[in-house]
Parts: C-alpha cells; structure tokens; sequence
C-alpha cells in the first residue's frame, strides 16, 4: 500500500515508517501541513495518515479541504494525549479512524489495513460469509454449516466486526470503540470474555475455528 | 503623589459639585438681594402714601393751614429720616427740601441736603390744583442694608467653595486611600502571598463590597491553585515510582539477559511498564479536562435506565468470569442531561471496582429509582465493604487503599467518577452495607420536562 504520513516530529515519523515499511508498505513522509497537502492532492496514495497538530496548517484543516476537493483517500488521524472532544471532531472532520500517541505497532497497522479496506468498499453488503459461516444482516441472524446460531445483540455486533474486517487484525482497542463505543482503557477484561463466549458459540463444536487470537495485537477472523 | 489625589473619580466628582454649589449660591444670594431691596423700597413708599394721606386730609378738613401743620409735625416725628415738601406755585410752604418741578407719583430724586447729596424716594401729588406735596425718605438705609448682604454674601462665597473643595479632596483622599489599599494588597498577592486578602472595612458600602468579591475570588483561585499543587505534587511522586520500576528492570534486564528470549522478555515488560505510566498520564489529563468543565458543551439527553441496561449486558459476562453476579434492577425510567460516554466510563469504573476488590462469589446489583425529582443509581455488592473514615480519601485522586495496592490501577478510578458526577450536577454517597458490602449512591439532577 503507498501511504502519505503528515507528521511533523521526526521521531514519531521515522518510528511510524519503520512500523509501515516492515510491513511491506510504500511510505512518502512530509514534515510540514501546507506541503502534505499539496502531496495529497498530487495523488497516487492509498491512505493517509495525519498528524493534528502541524506547522503551517493543522491536520484537521488539511483533512477538510481535501474532503471539500471531493478526495475520498482513507484518514487515519495521529493525536498526543487524548482530548475528549478532539476525537470527534477528527471524525466529524472527515477522519476516518483516530489514533492516540503512543501506540503499539500493532495497534497502527491494524487500523492503516481497516481504513484502506474501508475505501476501496463500495456497497453496504446484506450478508456476510467466511467459510461455512453466514451472517445476515438484514434479518440480524447467524448460521454456521446451516445451523442457527443465538447471539446476543452485542455479540452480533462483536461477529459483524470481525467479519466485515475478515484476514484482518483488529485490536482490543478497536473493539472497544467500534463494538461498545468505549473510549477509554477498562481495568477487565471486557473484550476477553465476550470473545470466548462469542467463540464458545461460534467456534466449539464446529470443524475448523474461524476465530483467531494474534498474540500482542488482537483478533482475527479467517476461513482457511 | 500629591497631584494624583487630582485625578481621581472622587476629586472630579467633587470640584463638579463645588461649581454647581457656588453658582446656586449666586442665583440665591441674587434673589435675596432683588426681594429684600424691593420690599424696603416699598416699604418707603407705603409709608410716603400714608404722609401724603394725613396731608391731604389736613388740607381737606381744615384747609392749607392745617395741611403746613401736618407737614411740620410729621418732619418733628421720633427718629424721622423723611423729607416733606409743600408747594403752591413755585414757592416752598413748608418742608426740608427746596422747590423743585412738580411731578407726580413715585420718584427718586437726589437732592443736597445739610451740604450732603442724599438719594430720596418718595411720592409726588397734587392736593389742589397748584399745591403740590412730596414725601419721601433716604434711600441710605435700603443701600446699607444691600451693601451688608452683598458684604456677607462675599464672604460666605469663597468659604463655601473651600468648604467644598475641602470636602471634595477629603473624600477623594480617603477614597484613594482605600484603593491604594487595595491595589496594595493585590500586587502583595501577586508576589505570591495568596493567603492574603484586601481589607474590609464592614460598612458594606460599594468599595467593600468590591473588596468581597476580589476576596471571594482569591479564595477560589488559592482553592484551585492548592488543587493544583497538590496533583502535581501527587504526580511527581506517584510517577517516581513506576518510572524507577522501569529503570530497574531495565538495568537488572542489562545484567541478567543471557538470552535473546531474556532480552525479549524484559523488553516487553518495560514496554508494559512504559504503557501503565502513559495510562497515568492519560488519565489525569482527562480528569483535569472533565473538572474543567469544557465537555459540558456536548450535553445531550441520556435515558439513564437504558445506559444501566447496556452497562449491565457489558459487564455481565466479566463478572461471571470473576465468578461474582452482576443484576440489574431497574424502577424506573430516567432522562437526564448528560455525556453518554462519559456517563458510560463512571459507571464502568464503578462496576468495575465492585468486580476487581471483592472476592470471588460477590453479588453485584445495579439499581435505578427515581426518588425526590433526581435519579438515583446505586451500584451495591455484598463484599468487605470500605471502613467509614476511609470514605472520603476515596475520590481523591491517586488515592490508593492499602488492601488494592496489589491490583493494578492509579488510583485515578474513583477520582474520575467524582469528577464525571460533579461534571453533571450529580451528588456521590458510599454507604456501608450490613452484610457489610458497599453501596456507591448517585443521585443525578433529572432533565426538566421529566421532574413531574
């Protein structure tokens, strides 16, 4: 993948490609918001990665005169400490994912491999397959080799996560926002549990686990 | 110093009020003048009237013999100051002025009188045709009279605009004394002396009163200030800890590694260690941000029962895990303004603490009730419950209770719950159990349509 990253402190950058670039992907650095824009609407990018704060124009700026260009590359915003209210405004902004500073590696490529993803979608599917594991959307109910399967809202909306984002990672943390809409780190573990019982449904009992855990990262489902 | 007094609101209020004071003395003074002049001066011709009338009525009764007898009398009265004139034709009859053109009715006249030019006033008539009479007296006495309050006048003037210069200069010193009291004292604070405070004088005039809201502010800002303080005290010495654990281990890790696996494994607890002091960071900014009140902008309405309905479902199978019972008791429906996720994050923690400091087999009950007009949430478990004098050190931040220093945590928990509660005008009680158990109370202000 060819990613723009626009961040002006040198250290988070070259930490930032190092990360991308072990990952196999292309990474253009600039230092400065007036320049990375101008190396946005140039092009050729799959997604962008945008620091908030910025020399000359800040991220969130950037982000919206590119949306009002009409440019639809993924976002994924990079803040230092989390302000509660910056996150959605980055959202509201046209951001498409947000990251607070610091992160684990896993954490940031997860989230680059989901917005990329997320771009290159084009219509709102009605079911979801992986394997011989069937999701319909419309009638909010689950098979698996024909069978039904009982999932609790939340673990319906856990399931649908995961496999709408199917051979990908996704973190604790990206659970945490996107399944429970919770922002901040609890002290159990709340992923944990709803994931074993989730797989204790899905998984056990049936030929061939779907649900995998990726060690120091998160989840993934995967038909292989 | 001594022009400044000059500049003052005080001392222009008061000059303004000498001028106005001085030329209303002048309208009056002037009024007083022109009334006491005009009534002497009528005097004098009433009384020059009522001698042409006795004239007249010698010369009617008993002819112009009687009339000169009159005349004679009238110049040899007690204290007489008048002066009499009766005339036939050009030639005096009688009196003390000498012959003169006969003009009626009231007139000044200046005659020379005992070798002295007199100013006369008086009245002229005709008793008969060709015999004139005049009556009138010295206009000395009247003139005297004018002179004397002109006189007073004079001398009240200037002492009444000193009085009021006077006046104005006391009032604008000691109103600049007590401003350069306070401006003092202000600049002593902002040395550093906050414990100060401007004075009052308790005659809670507007200078006091102004004084009690400046007072009233150093208060809050020295409250703030000590806040402050105290956190970052808190947060050096509290982050001193995790950060020497860190370098420990990294410096034990120097020495002990053997292996690539060693090395691998003191790296990835550094980097845990690292997280955990981060977190710290994390969320101390955020109970700063929530006690700073800004997040109030984003208030939305908040069905709280629904909110306890989601939390339960959330923590439902954790607490299981922990092999502890979270129920969910809901009475009543409850709309409160309020941030969801914030909202979210305080009865998380709540729950939370209630599964991470109780043993295994604790019942967890969450309840909701309308009670008084607020909503009253109530998270209870039946576990060892927290010692009443430990009840308030709770909510302060980085406090951490001897018995839950072996869980991981900042002891940030409770003081982000405080912080949330305030955030939405809601009060915090921890009441002990029986059984003994804890009970944490929050009682939320409901929205406005809702209260009935």
């Amino acid at each position: 993948m060819k990613i723009l990253l626009i961040e002006d402190d040198h250290e988070t950058s070259a930490h930032i490609v190092y990360a991308l670039k072990g990952e196999g992907h292309d990474v253009t650095v600039c230092h400065d918001g007036q320049e990375g824009l101008s190396a946005a609407r140039a092009g050729g990018h799959d997604a962008l990665i945008v620091d908030r704060m910025l020399p000359s124009l800040d991220g969130l700026s950037l982000v919206k005169q590119l949306r009002a260009d009409g440019n639809r590359i993924p976002v994924l915003f990079l803040t230092t400490m989390s302000g509660l209210n910056d996150r959605v405004e980055g959202l509201k902004g046209g951001g498409d994912d947000y990251l607070v500073k610091p992160f684990a590696f896993p954490e940031l490529l997860a989230r680059v491999d989901v917005i990329a993803r997320r771009g290159a979608q084009d219509s709102e599917p009605v079911r979801l397959r992986a394997a011989d594991l069937e999701m319909d959307l419309i009638r909010r109910t689950v098979h698996r080799a024909g069978k039904p399967i009982e999932l609790q809202a939340q673990e319906f909306r856990l399931l649908e996560y995961l496999m709408r984002n199917m051979g990908r990672v996704v973190t604790r943390t990206m659970l945490l926002e996107n399944v429970w809409d919770l922002h901040f780190d609890p002290r159990t573990n709340i992923v944990e549990t709803h994931m074993s019982r989730l797989r204790g449904k899905v998984d056990r009992g049936h030929g061939g686990e779907l649900i995998h855990t990726v060690r120091g990262a998160g989840y993934t489902l995967r038909a292989d | 110093m001594r022009i400044r007094f000059l500049r003052t609101e005080g001392f222009r209020l008061s000059a303004l009020y000498a001028a106005v004071f001085a030329l209303s003395m002048v309208i009056l003074g002037g009024f007083v003048l022109v009334i006491i002049s005009q009534a002497l001066r009528d005097q004098i011709v009433t009384f020059a009237y009522a001698d042409i009338g006795a004239i007249r009525n010698g010369y009617v009764i008993e002819g112009e013999y009687e009339a000169r007898e009159v005349v004679q009398q009238l110049m040899a009265g007690p204290a007489n100051s008048g002066f009499y004139l009766l005339q036939r034709g050009g030639r005096v009859l009688e009196g003390n002025l000498p012959a003169m053109g006969p003009r009626t009715g009231t007139m000044e006249l200046s005659v020379s009188s005992a070798g002295r030019s007199r100013e006369v006033l008086g009245v002229g008539e005709f008793l008969a045709p060709g015999l004139y009479v005049f009556s009138g007296s010295d206009l000395a006495r009247p003139r005297a009279v004018e002179a004397h309050i002109l006189n007073i006048m004079l001398v009240l003037f200037p002492a009444a605009i000193l009085i009021a210069v006077a006046g104005g200069a006391l009032v604008s010193w000691s109103f600049l004394r007590r401003t350069d009291a306070m401006a003092r004292a202000c600049r002593e604070i902002m040395q550093g002396d906050l414990k100060l405070r401007i004075p009052v004088r308790g005659t809670r005039d507007e200078l006091d009163r102004l004084a009690e809201a400046i007072n009233e502010m150093l208060t809050r800002i020295s409250a703030l200030m000590e806040n402050l303080s105290q956190v970052s005290n808190d947060i050096a010495h509290d982050l001193r800890t995790p950060v020497t654990h860190l370098r420990n281990r990294l410096e034990r890790a120097r020495a002990d590694s053997r292996t690539e696996a060693d090395y691998a494994h003191a790296l990835d607890t550094a980097i845990a260690k690292a997280d955990e002091i981060l977190g710290l960071f994390t969320a101390l900014l955020r109970v700063a941000q929530i006690e700073g009140g800004e997040r109030r902008s984003a208030f939305a309405p908040v069905e709280l029962d629904s909110l306890l309905t989601q939390m339960r479902e959330l923590f439902e199978p954790v607490a299981e895990e922990a092999g502890d019972v979270l129920q969910l008791t809901v009475a009543d429906r409850a709309l409160i303004r309020g941030d969801r996720q914030l909202l979210v994050q305080l009865f998380s923690n709540l729950i939370e603490n209630a599964i991470v400091h109780t043993p295994r087999g604790t019942r967890i009950v969450l309840s909701l009730s309308r009670e008084q007009g607020r909503a009253v949430a109530r998270i209870s478990d039946n576990g060892p419950g927290v010692p009443r004098e430990e009840h308030d050190r709770l909510f302060r931040r980085l406090y951490r209770r001897e018995a839950s220093r072996s869980h991981p945590g900042y002891g940030l928990g409770l003081a982000l719950v405080a912080a949330i509660a305030e955030l939405h005008g809601a009060t915090i009680q921890l009441v002990n159990g029986d059984r003994p158990g804890l009970t944490v109370e929050i009682s939320f202000p409901l929205m406005d349509t809702e209260k009935s």
